[in-house]
């Protein structure tokens, strides 16, 4: 008795039992009848690699049951394809999978495999990123996804304004900063080529972008100084362009002023000071800058800025 | 200070117990979503139970040989291994979606050195020669073959890891290393383009450095021997460099947070998520310098950034930069900071209360979040983080192949290698530390 062994529409088909071989299987699950018998029946399907409507909607029960079965999706995408199925359909039926499964990186491979057999951007298609984003801004799987979106419909320039309106509801957001480093950088590297890592200096990026970056950053770390995201932006942008820290010193010592220990602002401003007084040769004022973050504003991580301490060999200095 | 505080222990009994109730007996229903996955909860449950001890006190080798067969059965007839049985249509029918998986490969090995049985029954030559034909021109790897021998699978940094540990596991006597080798520098230069401005390593170029894809692209490298010898050298015979490991270091460290709730991480409290329909795409505005003032930091006066004694006896691991901790980044982060031999830099004492106080369930295991009940994944990586920390009651763990120093030893000793020796010792590492 089941869903598929009392259907009329599968009765020519013999299913196919698993097989866990022998009395100490590893990890077995207290299936239910109903995935059971359904697993049963894909496996016969996939023996004679039916291509059918009935197998097609054999395998959205399947991965509404387990969306991390990894040929599951590769079966599928045949059979839209040799039956040339309508692909803006099996992006909606996506959605609804997405949003059950928000976890599951496959549900996102597949639907890069459809949308690139789409020759222009489906007009539902950033909505449905928009509400995905609503449910979690940070959904890592989502943003890879958007990446190659970005890159495959050369999206570049609609990008910037919609980042920048993710970073007015959460200036936090790491996930949006890294997107707003792909597309200000990325836009111009070949993704068949990946010759650098990202981060290194670049001579090619025009001053103006870099200025650019910097205001904006600086004027978001300005209505949250104790925010690491964009402090690790702003190191990230300088380093592009090959420009030293030394010539933002002002501007971090508006948050951590070595001479008003009590009022520090924020514990990445003076780590972004111990390495400007450190290439300044101000060994000592690094050394302090490192010691009020061991001992005050950031003593979970004593043992690291105990450990960049050390690296200034101040004892050597005065011994 | 209430004495359950300064005492917390782990558990010991009663992780035993839920492992061997994962072991042993069927699992819940639940699990049904990670089917595909059954090689690597068998892994997490076998390594477990090794890393406590009981692994080879609490099953008879009679059972530990039907593990090893099971493993065996999952075992593609063209190398490499599947992720479960369920794509199985016996021998008279074999069909072109009964694949090996890459990631289950990986555990597989994994799993067969835990119980000690060895790799004779593996099908070296044709697993290697599968892993080979897994890499893209690019360096990165895939997960699967699909028709036609198309690299199947996303680019993802955790098939870089598996596909360098499974041929760390296969690739050695003298036979082995004869067959055709992977493209060691094109792997290295894709996961040197994968690390990013942040100094952490994301799952491909360009995208957010991740705990997870950090320890995948540094186990790669530990593996392949390609971090630097020293931390004062520049780069040399095609390793990474000191101040890779210096920058990756410090994205390490800074994962370790306070924030260990989901309402700690919401910038604004009483905000309701954005009214964000399917038809309403947000504006499209570009108003430079117009941030919000987020009430996280209004409520922090100037100078009031300083944590208190109380709050800083629980921190735990975040995945990235501003977000909550969880249980498996104190492994992810830990592992990858014990491969540099710097997991001291961690502050221990901090992490071990957030594991045994926050995370460790009262039936064994542990939770994703406090107060979460447990699951494998979590479960073993817990474990691993404490013995990552030394932890007396646990054995010695490898941080980069995540089995136990005995069972590496083990293993080392029935399949010696020449290529590989040296790799994983710490005279490869940076050891300036000391």
């Amino acid at each position: 008795m089941g869903k598929y062994s009392d259907s009329d529409e599968w009765v020519d088909v013999v299913p196919i039992p698993q097989d866990d071989g022998g009395p100490n299987p590893l990890a077995a699950i207290a299936y239910t009848e109903e995935y059971s018998e359904a697993m049963s029946y894909l496996r016969a399907a996939m023996a004679k690699n039916e291509k059918s409507d009935r197998a097609l909607k054999l395998t959205e029960e399947i991965i509404r049951m387990n969306p991390a079965h990894y040929t599951v999706w590769l079966y599928r995408a045949d059979m839209l394809f040799s039956l040339q199925k309508d692909l803006l359909e099996e992006l909606e039926w996506l959605n609804t999978v997405a949003l059950k499964h928000t976890k599951n990186f496959q549900i996102w491979h597949h639907r890069q495999v459809v949308m690139s057999h789409i020759p222009t951007l489906p007009p539902r298609e950033t909505a449905f990123l928009a509400l995905m984003f609503a449910k979690d801004a940070k959904n890592y799987h989502v943003w890879s996804y958007r990446q190659w979106l970005v890159r495959h419909f050369s999206l570049w320039d609609s990008e910037l304004p919609y980042i920048e309106s993710l970073l007015q509801i959460d200036v936090r957001n790491n996930s949006a900063w890294n997107h707003r480093w792909f597309v200000v950088f990325a836009r111009h590297t070949d993704s068949k080529k990946h010759s650098i890592k990202n981060g290194d200096a670049d001579s090619d990026v025009p001053l103006e972008i870099i200025e650019r970056e910097v205001e904006y950053t600086k004027a978001a770390i300005s209505t949250a100084p104790q925010n690491q995201s964009p402090w690790n932006y702003l190191r990230g942008v300088l380093r592009k362009k090959g420009i030293g820290l030394v010539e933002l010193k002002g501007f971090a010592e508006q948050y951590a002023d070595l001479e008003k220990e009590d009022e520090v602002r924020s514990s990445h401003a003076l780590d972004f000071l111990a390495d400007v007084y450190a290439a300044e040769e101000h060994k000592e004022r690094s050394g302090k800058a490192l010691e009020l973050l061991a001992r005050r504003y950031d003593p979970i991580r004593k043992n690291y800025w105990d450990y960049r301490r050390s690296l200034l060999a101040l004892d050597q200095v005065s011994a | 200070m209430p004495a359950s505080i300064t005492h917390a222990s782990l558990n010991k009994e009663k992780h035993v117990k839920y492992w061997l109730r994962c072991l042993k007996t069927y699992l819940p229903n639940a699990y049904t979503s990670n089917e595909a996955q059954r090689m690597s909860l068998a892994f997490f449950i076998l390594s477990a139970l090794d890393i406590l001890g009981a692994l080879h006190t609490k099953t008879t080798a009679s059972e530990r040989a039907g593990y090893a067969n099971w493993i065996l059965r999952c075992q593609h007839p063209d190398g490499g291994f599947r992720g479960f049985t369920g794509t199985m249509t016996g021998d008279e029918n074999r069909n072109e979606w009964d694949a090996a998986n890459l990631a289950a490969t990986y555990f597989a090995c994994a799993s067969l050195a835990v119980l000690g049985d060895g790799m004779e029954r593996v099908r070296r030559r044709e697993c290697l020669e599968w892993v080979r034909r897994l890499q893209r021109a690019n360096g990165s790897f895939g997960e699967g073959i699909g028709k036609e021998g198309v690299v199947e699978g996303a680019e993802d940094m955790r098939f870089c890891y598996v596909a360098a540990v499974t041929r760390w596991f296969l690739r050695r006597g003298e036979d082995m290393e004869k067959v055709e080798d992977i493209d060691v520098e094109g792997l290295v230069k894709w996961i040197e383009a994968s690390v990013t401005y942040e100094g952490g390593i994301a799952q491909g170029p360009f995208h957010e450095a991740h705990a997870g894809y950090t320890y995948s692209g540094v186990g790669a490298l530990m593996v392949l021997g390609k971090l630097p010898r020293r931390t004062s050298d520049s780069k040399d015979e095609g390793r990474m460099s000191a101040e890779f490991v210096e920058s990756v270091t410090k994205w390490l460290v800074l994962r370790q947070t306070l924030m260990l709730h989901e309402e700690d991480e919401l910038p604004m409290a009483d905000e309701e998520p954005p009214d964000t329909t399917l038809e309403s795409f947000p504006p499209t505005f570009h108003v430079q310098g117009a941030f919000p003032v987020s009430v996280a930091d209004a409520i922090l006066p100037n100078g009031l950034i300083e944590m208190s004694p109380h709050d800083l006896q629980w921190a735990g691991f975040n995945g990235r930069c501003n977000k909550v901790a969880d249980t498996c980044y104190a492994f992810w982060v830990g592992g990858t900071l014990g491969m540099l031999n710097r997991e001291h830099l961690q502050d221990f004492n901090a992490i071990r209360h957030y594991l045994l106080d926050k995370a460790q369930h009262m039936i064994g295991g542990f939770g994703k979040l406090p107060g979460d009940v447990p699951d494998i994944l979590h479960s073993n990586l817990g474990l691993a983080a404490l013995a990552i920390m030394h932890d007396p009651d646990l054995k010695s763990i490898d941080p980069t192949l995540c089995i136990s120093l005995s069972a590496k030893e083990n293993f080392e000793k029935s399949f010696p290698s020449q290529q590989a020796r040296g790799n994983l010792h710490g005279s490869n590492t940076a050891k300036s530390m000391h």
